[in-house]
């Protein structure tokens, strides 16, 4: 039976932030925050193992406590226990912090043959944890994966087909594997009513920094983060182009076409 | 941890036996002008061997320092071996800060030996400033899908290891330097290497997927209909130029990835690019800079694409699209 583990995410929908123009600050305020996308796929992916080769999906999350929305939209879509670390010592923490303590806590619920995690978050965007959750786990990795082919119980591997800048590579890898995959083969699927009640009622387990074992305070939250962000600003935008408007849009391309004979 | 037993900036020199990545070679350039601010030396690491005049290139850059590393385990790239030479490499000659290419290995084992060493590690810095003051080097990127810049650092580790993605510095050499030539040879056991290439098949050359050096280029954005894109297609092709998009087009499942601008996708430098239904987001529009000229159509009279074109027509793209193919026919 596959132990399966999915890193996730909640994240502000960043299509809907606005920026302070006076702060230069983020304004969260009523902004929804939802599961982050490539996690979804990553869920998928995890779920359809468990379909072909048995086992279970565990989900795993550290956030605020409104967080536990995100972990039940996983249970909902076929992930079978969700696990919330939620502490205030967490707050600003950057990558390493982080999947330190994503490893650290997931290592308490048992040890894992297949993990997954987005290749990337909508808000952070570093694209990062893959590869530090992999090396905390001291798994194997294989990023990019558009086809999961085959998983040997027998030699614990797995052969993944990869899409490459410039070409597909077909790669054998040992478990413990984690794994970032792309969405072709492995788009959400919507839940139905009977899982989504379920997952309205089911119980989370949560940890915070204290009922977690051997959790060195100095590798968590801000003191365990050697990347700061001591300040952002708005982009800097230019002047506007050159306008152009003749009334129609007829006119105004023909205009349009006079002022790029150059360069046509 | 002492900063000051820390130096030399080192760029990984990724390649693949036969030529360097461009990228390698753009990083090489721009930090080149980050260590002569901070006066450090410019190191290259090269793990392998490389043609000669691909090896000119890199030093061409003003490379100081070239750390030729052979063993065993290299031969295909593979994250266990590289995470593990750079961490070897990095604890016996403590680097100020280590460069590698945003590309699908960069970003798998850099982020990786960072986390083991363990050091701050940053990616897809757009601009590179070094304080000092701090004498730490500011990693500015897009934040919060374009909307903000963010200054990210590494204040009290080291290295600063920092993944940058092809295409965002330029290839700009500045001549040769005297270089020292240190040689490594670090094993990494082949039985301990845990994903194995069972096969590899390259893409076929598909040149209208090439928009890196389309002398003109047609872009939609989010905003256009599945059913007009024929249109733009057409238009492209009445040019001479080739179609391309934006990242949501893609995540829409309308266009390849290759044909995505921006600084996850591709930097593009065309004579002319028009730019149908884009809003202008920063981490779009860092691919498209280098433009000669850029036309911008969108409906939305405040859309940010109109800061960063040389004509701006607010209307309808589809409209403006039919008008163009219309009148170049004639």
């Amino acid at each position: 039976m596959l132990n399966i583990l999915v890193c996730v995410k909640q994240v502000p929908d960043v299509n809907l932030v606005k920026i302070d123009p006076e702060t230069g600050s983020l304004i969260r305020a009523g902004v929804p925050a939802i599961l982050n996308p490539h996690d979804e796929n990553a869920l998928e992916a995890a779920v359809q193992m468990k379909e072909r080769y048995g086992g279970s999906v565990t989900c795993i999350t550290m956030g605020p406590d409104q967080a536990a929305e995100a972990l039940r939209e996983c249970l909902a879509a076929g992930a079978d226990r969700a696990v919330l670390l939620s502490d205030r010592a967490f707050a600003n923490a950057d990558t390493l912090a982080t999947s330190y303590v994503i490893a650290t806590a997931a290592k308490l619920l048992g040890s894992f043959d297949l993990i997954f995690c987005g290749k990337e978050s909508l808000d952070g965007a570093t694209g990062q944890m893959a590869s530090q959750l992999a090396e905390r786990f001291d798994a194997s990795q294989l990023s990019c994966v558009l086809e999961i082919l085959s998983l040997d119980e027998k030699s614990r591997t797995l052969t993944a087909k990869r899409e490459l800048e410039n070409g597909m590579e077909t790669a054998c890898a040992a478990w413990p594997c984690l794994m970032t995959v792309e969405k072709t083969n492995y788009r959400a699927r919507i839940p139905n009513l009977k899982s989504w009640k379920a997952s309205r009622k089911a119980e989370l387990l949560s940890f915070n920094s204290r009922s977690i074992p051997g959790l060195d305070p100095e590798q968590i939250g801000d003191p365990g983060s050697p990347t700061k962000v001591p300040r952002t600003y708005p982009p800097v935008v230019g002047e506007r182009g050159q306008m152009l408007d003749e009334g129609s849009v007829d006119r105004t391309v023909d205009k349009l076409l006079g002022l790029l004979a150059d360069v046509l | 941890m002492n900063k000051n037993d820390y130096r030399d900036m080192w760029v990984y020199i990724e390649h693949d036996g036969a030529a360097v990545h461009p990228v390698s070679l753009e990083l090489c350039c721009e930090i080149r002008k980050i260590a002569d601010a901070a006066g450090e030396k410019l190191a290259a690491v090269l793990v392998g061997e490389l043609p000669e005049a691909e090896l000119e290139k890199v030093l061409d850059c003003g490379v100081e320092k070239l750390i030729r590393v052979s063993g065993t385990g290299y031969d295909e790239f593979n994250v266990d071996a590289y995470t593990e030479l750079f961490t070897v490499l990095c604890r016996k000659y403590l680097p100020t800060a280590v460069f590698v290419g945003g590309t699908i290995r960069g970003r798998d084992f850099a982020p990786r030996f960072a986390c083991r060493l363990p050091t701050g590690c940053t990616s897809d810095a757009t601009e590179l400033v070094y304080d000092a003051k701090t004498g730490d080097i500011e990693f500015i990127e897009p934040a919060v899908g374009g909307k903000m810049m963010a200054v990210i650092t590494v204040p009290v580790m080291r290295p600063q290891v920092g993944t940058i993605r092809p295409g965002t510095f330029k290839y700009l050499p500045t001549g040769k330097r005297p270089c020292e030539t240190i040689e490594e040879r670090v094993d990494f056991p082949i039985e301990q290497i845990r994903t194995k290439i069972v096969s590899f098949e390259r893409d076929e050359q598909d040149d209208s997927l090439n928009i890196a050096d389309a002398e003109v280029i047609v872009c939609v954005g989010n905003a256009v209909r599945a059913d007009s894109l024929p249109k733009y297609r057409q238009l492209a092709a009445r040019l001479g130029g080739k179609l391309a998009c934006t990242r949501p087009v893609f995540d829409r499942g309308l266009l390849p990835f290759k044909l995505v601008i921006g600084q996850s996708g591709t930097v593009v430098k065309p004579r002319l690019l028009l730019s149908f239904g884009v809003s202008g987001a920063v981490n779009h529009v860092t691919g498209i800079t280098d433009s000669e000229k850029i036309v911008a159509i969108n409906n939305d009279a405040d859309a940010a694409i109109f800061h960063y074109c040389d004509y701006g027509i607010v209307g309808d793209m589809d409209e403006v699209c039919e008008a163009l193919l219309s009148m170049l026919e004639a």
